[in-house]
């Protein structure tokens, strides 16, 4: 096995792989920025460029490019509130409000600094866990599956803030996107529901207008509204002490960056999961693991931990998601299913094979992974004083070029005109869920699971009846629901009790 | 009780999922039964919340003022009619400058440079490096 190991190493390290790499590094650092074309489209885009390439210098140009769009996403989420990969959109809550109050080298370089260490303990897991973990995939059927997407809608109450009509609110929002997941064709009976004569809600609403609409315009409002730049007035802290601050944030708070990873590299090993639930789960423990109310409260106002969680999630993820692609063939998110795409291309049968015959393949992609984020986190570094300096410059220089952002971020996901017309309808409805103070956070989080949890519920029902209730795992997973329901409410009562 | 913003709000969910409710009883059990389970608690909550918000006891949020708003908002559809006539390639210089010279009250000289930027960076980028196809404006050659 290590000697397989060190194999790996050095095919990523060959000249030909490794100049790939840092070509797809390059576009993936791009359009990682852009909202729209995440990393899923990206790979889709490129994937006829890998016909020529050996299976090793295929997935170094591919992961590279996967990798580091996950961890640039964060980039523009932090420093403008736009989030730059659909799935990537909790680090806008707590890291833009850090930009806003001048800290957004500090933010960066705990972004930057929590990917890196997520997406070392996910390439670890892949290596390690390949041959281990196919008896979890195979427990886990529908019944279990769903139950994830209820544990995932659960954490809305550590979405929600604190008291009882935050609470009220965050639990309506959370049902506000689980019903906005209900518009367009249903998957049983065909039926078209909410579709107002319109062809174009079929499908449903696609996630990135809903996204970008309801995070990134509101903020753009307040910056319009403010007539200042992104840190407004904030003191100048050194920006390159700040990037410094934020790194050592990350040692700070290890353990949690390495509970958090360990839940992107739950969620990503399960197939169907949905990656959207990994960062929103890890934001969500984050804030549990608050000492007290007081800490709590603490969140969404710009607590770096708000952003070390879901950093290290979002790339623990990604090994996450490659254990049961190269292990069975089944992919774990969408991109994951474009890259099965590419093992075919390659000749490569995802399955033992990938455990005996091409091992050291295997243990290429998972060098790509860790070699792709230290180069990645290093180029940033370097780059971070200047990148936060972008939240100096006046507001109405950078307002058209921000729109700019959201408008073809949205657009290049379907080319679909009217997903800007939903980005205008949903930035509009953040702007008044700001105003009037019912949370963004849950209503995305219901949104992104509402689909998963109806299809899983159906199939779950038509399998095995009520009879899923009653198998044991599920019953695990409700406790473990519960006591995210609970917990936050055991800590007010034990505070109150203090 | 005073009529508000918050209460109008709350008033607008209510409505919202009360037409989601009554629209889903008419659909098969199966179709229904998400639609149901969600609307049904979303209308009871969004009504607490409307007594709550017209007796004046809610907390509000710290979200900037509706001039502000309405200007961004205006903006957003003016670029959504541009890409509509004109197409994303030709609506993305244009609303640059005209942003950053009437919104922004920047120099025409700034205004002109950044909206060339703008354009190389858009063109380098999807056109020449990405190839991503951005459909025609009606005036430009598209179609409806």
């Amino acid at each position: 096995m290590i000697e397989a190991a060190l194999q790996g190493l050095s095919l990523v390290l060959q000249w030909n792989a490794f100049s790939l790499m840092l070509v797809g590094m390059a576009l993936g650092f791009v359009v990682g920025l852009l909202p729209g074309i995440g990393g899923a489209a990206t790979l889709a885009l490129m994937l006829p460029f890998v016909f020529k390439m050996t299976p090793v210098e295929a997935f170094a140009f591919l992961l590279g490019m996967h990798s580091v769009a996950a961890t640039t996403g964060d980039i523009t989420s932090i420093l403008f509130g736009v989030p730059g990969e659909a799935l990537s959109a909790a680090t806008v809550v707590d890291g833009h409000p850090m930009a806003k109050n001048g800290e957004a080298a500090r933010a960066l370089g705990a972004a930057l600094m929590s990917s890196l260490v997520g997406a070392v303990i996910g390439a670890a897991a892949l290596a390690v866990s390949i041959p281990i973990v196919r008896p979890l995939v195979l427990t886990f059927g529908s019944p279990e599956l769903f139950m994830v997407t209820v544990m995932g809608i659960a954490c809305i109450t550590s979405l929600s803030g604190q008291g009882t009509s935050a609470q009220l609110k965050g639990f309506a929002m959370g049902l506000l996107g689980l019903l906005l997941a209900n518009i367009g064709q249903e998957r049983q009976s065909g039926i078209l529901r909410f579709d107002f004569g319109l062809i174009y809600i079929w499908e449903g609403l696609d996630l990135i207008p809903v996204l970008v609409g309801i995070f990134a315009i509101p903020e753009i409002i307040d910056l319009a509204a403010r007539g200042t730049a992104i840190a407004g007035n904030a003191p100048a802290t050194r920006l390159g002490a700040g990037v410094w601050e934020g790194i050592k944030d990350t040692f700070r708070h290890f353990w949690l960056v390495v509970r958090c990873s360990a839940v992107g590299v739950l969620v990503g090993i399960l197939p169907g999961a949905g990656g959207g639930v990994a960062q929103w789960m890890a934001y969500a423990h984050a804030v549990q693991s608050a000492k007290d109310t007081a800490d709590r409260e603490r969140f969404g106002k710009g607590d770096v931990r708000g952003v070390l969680g879901p950093g290290a999630a979002n790339n623990s993820k990604e090994g996450g998601d490659l254990i049961p692609t190269i292990a069975f063939g089944v992919p774990g998110s969408g991109a994951m299913a474009i890259l099965l795409g590419a093992f075919l291309i390659m000749g490569l049968h995802p399955g033992p094979d990938m455990l005996t015959k091409h091992l050291a393949v295997t243990y290429s992609m998972v060098w790509t992974l860790v070699i792709a984020n230290v180069i990645t986190v290093v180029a940033c570094l370097a780059l971070l004083p200047y990148l936060a300096m972008v939240t100096r410059i006046r507001g109405s220089l950078i307002i058209p070029f921000l729109l700019l952002l959201v408008f073809v971020g949205s657009y290049t996901a379907n080319r679909q005109l009217a997903d800007l017309v939903v980005t205008l309808g949903f930035g509009a409805a953040g702007y008044l869920m700001m105003r009037f103070g019912w949370p963004r956070a849950p209503l995305v989080l219901g949104f992104v699971l509402g689909k998963l949890a109806e299809t899983y519920l159906f199939i779950s029902m038509a399998r095995y009846g009520y009879a899923w209730l009653a198998q044991p795992l599920v019953l695990v997973l409700m406790a473990l629901t519960a006591l995210i329901i609970v917990l936050p409410y055991l800590q007010e009562r034990r505070t109150h009790a203090n | 009780m005073r009529i508000s913003g918050a209460g109008l709000f709350s008033a607008a969910l209510a409505a919202i999922a009360a037409y989601a409710v009554i629209t889903a009883l008419h659909w098969p059990s199966k179709a229904a039964l998400f639609p149901l389970v969600m609307g049904i608690p979303l209308f009871v909550l969004a009504l607490i919340q409307m007594v709550i918000d017209w007796r004046g006891v809610s907390a509000s949020g710290d979200a900037p003022g509706e001039r502000a708003a309405l200007g961004v908002l205006a903006w957003m559809a003016f670029f959504i009619m541009l890409v509509f006539l004109l197409g994303f390639p030709t609506a993305v210089p244009l609303f640059i400058f005209g942003y950053l010279f009437i919104a922004g009250r920047e120099s025409w000289l700034l205004s002109t440079a950044l909206a060339l930027i703008a354009w190389g960076a858009f063109y380098l980028l999807f056109q020449k490096l990405l190839h991503f196809p951005f459909d025609a404006g009606v005036l430009t050659g598209g179609g409806l």
